[in-house]
């Protein structure tokens, strides 16, 4: 019993330690948001301090980090709902048919490296005239959000009762009926999962936006890694927009924590 | 109902794929079309002592993290599972990590190792430790960016192996209870092979991911001091972008992804020698 007693104990502290290295950064990180210019690089570190908002009255001063925030909202919807609307019929398809190879062949998208895209579709793009809009930024981010959708979709689509959609189909039902009135009622859950883990990846990646956004759709991730690009001395501001662009991230998440790493592991189970 | 998601996909994935290695065999001048030069782009990748240094940093940021996070990940892991302690708020604390953007992982490395301001040479300080240059040492830097990136995946690999360890049949630890196996012993002959699609899965996810490592060694260091953070994939986009040596570029990302592909198929077939 002592020795069980003890086990705890030593597992308590061990946890504890754990969630101080992890949490401590991101705590650092949200404090010297909130401090003065001064404070924010003060050694011995200033636990107590009177918090002030003007690091995220400079921010937004600077007028255009409002527009690149609105540019990653866009841009994070939009790849959302097209990876939405053509990642849930594929899935229901290929749960209905039983049928995996497309969607083995969307992890082809989530192994390459960015950068091997980058090059092509600058070319494609510059073609069609559409370099430096958002349009470009929802597309190439619906590369990220496709292969999620469809992956998270698959075992809540596969749990549909086959007679369910039969039934429907004998009542005189078309394909697109089915999907929306019949299918997708019973997966919301799922649907759930893959729209916030598809909005806060697009909102999350870096590489696309950095070589093929212009100054009108640059996202607010870009914009931030320009601000630590220049030298902002400012570090009170720097942290300011690094409270900015993870919050959307942490608080989506937060609604589907359970789910969280079951979504993100999909696809590396089976495929 | 595929059709729309397979037109998307042959044009923003297949096509840009098979571009991309057509341009690895061509030759590039500006206000020229591309001209095929029969793989003289490879033959320059095996002449380039750059090339060489990018693929040694590469695999040792790769096996470094990969090792440190599956180790520390699978400890943690059953810790949590033990008293299934992932609930609440410890479990946003351990999400928190891996759902931040890499921006702003970034930008925390910056001014938390900070040689002169950063509270991380302080902390050193007040253990009478000497000061370390994080992010502009040449001998260490990759260590660094290693140790950033198992601050932050660490706690993801744990919530997997916790997962799989809590879907494990109970009778079997009951029995091995009964005859007595305790401790390391328990570990060694029964948790671990039982836990080895787990450890496989999380060990496929982690592999993609530090081999065409990408944000965070681009936002601290660019690749720098000098070459001493250039994985393959940061010289990649350093060629094509900066450099506009876009053939080039092309052969060292295409080959980047066959190193991929190919370790993701190893693990598939270490996975079926760990299934039970």
């Amino acid at each position: 019993m002592v020795g069980r007693r003890l086990g705890r104990a030593a597992d308590a502290v061990a946890l504890g330690a754990v969630l101080l290295v992890l949490a401590a950064p991101v705590l650092w990180v949200l404090l010297s948001a909130f401090k003065t210019r001064t404070e924010v690089a003060a050694l011995p570190p200033r636990l107590l301090f009177t918090p002030t908002l003007e690091n995220f009255a400079e921010l937004f001063g600077r007028g255009d980090f409002l527009d690149y925030t609105w540019n990653s909202f866009v841009v994070a919807g939009g790849s959302m709902l097209l990876g939405l609307v053509l990642g849930f019929p594929a899935a229901f398809a290929m749960a209905w048919h039983r049928m995996t190879w497309p969607a083995t062949a969307t992890l082809f998208a989530r192994m390459a490296p960015g950068t091997l895209f980058l090059l092509p579709w600058l070319v494609m793009f510059t073609s069609v005239g559409l370099t430096g809009t958002r349009t470009v930024l929802v597309l190439t981010h619906a590369v990220i959000t496709l292969p999620i959708t469809i992956w998270v979709l698959l075992p809540y689509l596969e749990g549909v009762p086959r007679e369910l959609i039969e039934s429907a189909q004998i009542d005189g039902a078309r394909a697109h009926q089915v999907l929306l009135r019949v299918v997708l009622p019973v997966v919301v859950p799922g649907v759930v999962v893959a729209a916030i883990l598809s909005f806060v990846f697009s909102w999350n990646y870096f590489l696309f936006a950095l070589v093929l956004s212009g100054l009108e759709s640059k996202t607010a991730i870009v914009a931030s890694f320009n601000f630590v690009g220049e030298g902002v001395t400012n570090w009170g501001a720097l942290m300011a927009a690094a409270v900015v662009i993870a919050a959307p991230p942490l608080i989506l998440t937060m609604l589907i924590q359970r789910r969280l790493v079951g979504g993100l592991a999909a696809g590396a189970v089976k495929g | 109902m595929v059709a729309p998601a397979l037109v998307f996909a042959g044009v923003m994935i297949v096509f840009p794929f098979g571009y991309a290695v057509w341009l690895s065999l061509c030759e590039i001048a500006l206000g020229q079309p591309p001209r095929l030069n029969g793989g003289a782009n490879y033959a320059r990748l095996a002449a380039d002592a750059d090339f060489w240094n990018g693929l040694r940093l590469t695999l040792l940021l790769y096996v470094i993290s990969l090792v440190a996070q599956l180790v520390i990940g699978t400890w943690l892991g059953l810790l949590l599972a033990r008293s299934r302690w992932a609930r609440g708020i410890i479990r946003t604390i351990l999400v928190s990590p891996f759902m931040l953007p890499p921006v702003v992982i970034g930008m925390m490395a910056i001014v938390i190792l900070d040689p002169s301001f950063g509270i991380a040479n302080w902390i050193l300080a007040q253990l009478g430790l000497p000061p370390r240059l994080w992010l502009s040492d040449p001998d260490t830097v990759i260590l660094t960016v290693a140790a950033i990136d198992t601050w932050q995946w660490t706690p993801f690999v744990a919530l997997i192996v916790m997962g799989g360890y809590l879907s494990l049949p109970g009778e079997v630890f009951e029995a091995a209870e009964v005859d007595g196996a305790r401790g390391w012993q328990r570990f060694r002959r029964l948790t671990l092979p039982l836990l080895g699609p787990t450890l496989v899965t999380a060990a496929v996810l982690r592999s993609v991911d530090l081999l065409r490592f990408f944000d965070v060694i681009y936002i601290t260091t660019q690749g720098g001091p000098g070459t001493a953070s250039t994985t393959l994939n940061i010289m990649a986009y350093r060629r094509g972008f900066e450099f506009f040596d876009i053939g080039y570029a092309s052969a060292i990302m295409v080959t980047l992804s066959a190193i991929i592909f190919g370790s993701v198929l190893a693990f598939a077939r270490l996975r079926r020698a760990v299934t039970w």
